[in-house]
């Protein structure tokens, strides 16, 4: 067998350069812990191959009532940076943190990274609770990451923290960053497109996950099923709601997987509606792998909502 | 008001099934002793279904059904054993402990099958609301096979009997219970199963009798219970449950004059509530002088319905420096619910708000935030202030009052120091 030299020297140089742009071991990676699969998302785009990130929360759970296992605590035990996305909304991440007996990713260590800092929340209504405690988004609404504009902010939150703990790698990080926010800014103006036909449209959703998403591509959430979180709708509400469904000629309903699906269909039918169920997070439908297949997705369903009727 | 009754009509046609089913098995369930046994065969139910979507079926699938429905009959096998078993421990304890096994194992389960997360919520709370005619279709042909088969065999179901009947009450039981939990929620179903049943058995001493006094009264406190719910814009079945709780209280204080002399239980009952009113009012005064900086639930109720009670103990200053830190409060409250409303309006209407416009309406409302608690700060420290100057006064002349009302035997008592 007669091998071009050209061709292996072309081989071997490939060879150095993969083994050099990625540790070849897994060992040497970053253990990278985050709390939801979109912040998992976001950080394996700022860290590309240096980083081995984990996430908490399955992706169908709802992260606001998630409890915390025993295996979490050995999750942390292994990381070295961790992410959270803040605003009241994980705050059970505390309690786990006291837990894991390591200052590094404490709040304030090196290690810690609050994914909302610089975010401007929508919906402020009375002052966060701090660690420990919690009332319900006491400071604003907390599903920031569903605005494609806010990963800015997450990613900028995300790259400081690795660069802080591992410098010798920021340039590869920031030029990760820089790709992937390229592309999103991309996809972004096709999204913003593809949904203008439904600007001003009335849409119900179940609960109020979706002021982010909303905002930046003007879509009309009027009301929700679900006001409080937690407790179930009084008849008096579901009758008004109905009744503003009708007027405003509402046709669409969005529910989260994880939300109960007979009381959407109930205001749905009454109606004339049809449910749409879209994903929060990464991975909680099939075709969500990550945080821009995410839109991708919810983007597609809604407007084949749309058509369809 | 049409439309309220348009609203709630197929909810109450549910609840009307289910107080009709679940009223007779109430009787027997109370005469058998096992009170919770409703709990157990709903949870090992739901654990059936969770072991169904873990093996990939869909929720609403007939196979999910088949899940439920055979661990049902299994749990029912299990039941028909425990009055065998239970020699030296009490069947309720052996049901107890079904119970929370079968509890644990589908949170267990859980972990492999995330909607069952949705689902086990969902019996817990249900949604009786939500459910209507597609639902009565399917329950009461099912209730109708399962009261046929019980009026059939009503001499060999209606006490307890050899294996084979005891299997038979437990497994029809369990069918009865796997569908309604699914609808009502373990909560509003050991409702309509214990109390209608309960405020039958005592007001008469025949089956059928208590079984006509059930079903009315289930009839008509879910009737108030939805109503309720409508009025006051609660959840429907926990203002159902505590309903059903409120009219088993009354027929409970009604009881007594059904039974005994009517002169002693109003004595008694009167009595009754003098003790409590004067308990409270005791214990209030004690609150106030140990700790006057602490809540104050009864002082705080009675200013929440009449605020013009704190004019009592407030001097001018602190009435004027209350009255101007409340109005400020509502104030910034207002303006952030204002600045909110305008941030979601422009969401679609008119020219969007760029990103830094949103920035400033963020830090606006976080201030707002801070300042309406700082508001509230100087209301609590106001109000704290005022009412630790009071303490002593104000807790004697309560612990006054509540020596006044309380029924003590003060004439016999009297009578005994002079004689």
């Amino acid at each position: 067998m007669w091998l071009h030299p050209l061709l292996v020297a072309l081989c071997f140089a490939s060879g150095l350069a993969l083994a050099q742009s990625s540790p070849a071991r897994a060992q040497d990676r970053i253990h990278v812990t985050t709390t939801t699969t979109d912040l998992r998302s976001l950080a394996e785009a700022v860290g590309g191959d240096f980083i081995d990130a984990v996430s908490l929360v399955p992706a169908n759970f709802d992260a606001e009532e998630y409890q915390p296992k025993p295996q979490d605590v050995m999750r942390l035990r292994n990381a070295r940076l961790v992410v959270r996305v803040g605003l009241d909304y994980d705050l059970w991440f505390d309690r786990l943190l006291e837990a894991s007996a390591k200052r590094d990713i404490k709040r304030g260590g090196p290690g810690y990274v609050d994914a909302s800092f610089g975010i401007a929340p929508l919906e402020v209504r009375g002052v966060t609770v701090g660690p420990g405690d919690g009332h319900a988004h006491g400071s604003g609404n907390p599903h920031y990451w569903l605005d494609p504009k806010n990963a800015e902010f997450i990613t900028a939150n995300i790259l400081e923290g690795l660069t802080r703990i591992d410098p010798a790698n920021a340039g590869t990080y920031e030029t990760n960053r820089k790709a992937f926010l390229e592309r999103l800014v991309q996809k972004l103006t096709e999204w913003e497109t593809r949904l203008a036909p439904l600007k001003s449209m009335p849409i119900i959703a179940y609960h109020n996950s979706w002021p982010y998403f909303a905002r930046r591509f003007r879509l009309d959430f009027a009301d929700f099923i679900e006001i409080k979180p937690g407790v179930p709708p009084s008849p008096s509400h579901l009758a008004g709601l109905i009744q503003k469904m009708r007027t405003r000629g509402v046709r669409i309903v969005v529910r989260e997987p994880h939300e109960p699906e007979r009381d959407a269909a109930f205001v749905a039918v009454k109606a004339g509606a049809s449910v749409v169920v879209l994903a929060t997070s990464v991975g909680a439908l099939p075709n969500t792998d990550d945080y821009l297949s995410l839109f991708e997705a919810n983007v597609a369903t809604l407007i084949d909502a749309v058509v369809a009727r | 008001m049409t439309e309220a009754l348009g609203f709630l009509w197929p909810s109450f046609l549910v609840a009307v099934c289910l107080v009709g089913i679940h009223a007779y098995f109430g009787i027997q369930v109370l005469a058998r002793n096992v009170i919770f046994v409703d709990l157990a065969l709903a949870q090992i139910a739901a654990l059936g279904a969770t072991v169904a979507f873990m093996l990939g079926h869909p929720a609403q699938s007939l196979a999910t059904y088949g899940y439920s429905l055979a661990f049902t009959l299994l749990a029912a096998v299990l039941l028909a054993f425990t009055r065998a078993w239970a020699t030296r421990v009490p069947q309720e304890a052996l049901i107890g402990v079904i119970y929370v096994v079968a509890a644990a194992a589908s949170i267990l389960l859980i972990d492999r099958a995330p909607q069952g997360a949705e689902h086990l919520k969902q019996i817990l709370t249900g949604n009786i609301l939500t459910s209507g005619l597609n639902e009565i279709v399917v329950i009461v042909p099912l209730y109708l096979a399962v009261a046929l088969v019980h009026f059939l065999f009503r001499s060999r179901l209606t006490q307890s009997g050899s294996l084979f009947w005891e299997f038979l009450f437990y497994s029809t039981f369990g069918l009865v219970v796997t569908s309604s939990v699914a609808l009502a929620g373990v909560l509003l179903v050991f409702s309509f199963l214990i109390i209608p049943a309960a405020i039958g058995v005592m007001f008469a001493s025949s089956l059928p009798r208590q079984l006509a006094i059930g079903w009315i009264a289930g009839t008509l406190i879910s009737a108030v219970g939805l109503a309720a719910s409508f009025a006051f814009d609660l959840p429907t079945g926990a203002a159902m449950v505590c309903a059903f709780g409120a009219a088993l209280a009354l027929a409970g204080l009604i009881y007594p004059f059904f039974r005994n002399d009517r002169f002693i239980a109003l004595r008694i009952t009167v009595a009754a509530a003098r003790w409590s009113v004067a308990a409270l009012i005791a214990g209030s005064a004690v609150q106030l002088a140990v700790a006057p900086r602490a809540d104050q639930p009864l002082l705080d109720i009675l200013e929440y319905a009449a605020p013009s009670l704190r004019g009592l103990y407030f001097t001018r200053t602190e009435a004027a420096t209350w009255q101007d830190a409340n109005e400020y409060a509502e104030r910034h409250g207002l303006a952030a619910e204002q600045l909110i409303e305008l941030e979601r309006r422009r969401r679609t209407q008119g020219e969007a708000l760029d990103d830094v416009a949103v920035q400033r309406i963020s830090s606006f409302l976080k201030s707002y935030a801070e300042m309406r608690k700082g508001e509230q700060f100087v209301m609590g420290e106001v109000r704290a202030r005022s009412r630790e100057r009071i303490r002593w006064s104000m807790g004697l002349g309560l612990l006054a009052v509540a020596l006044l009302l309380a029924p003590f035997p003060w004439r016999r008592l009297r009578a005994r120091l002079s004689g």
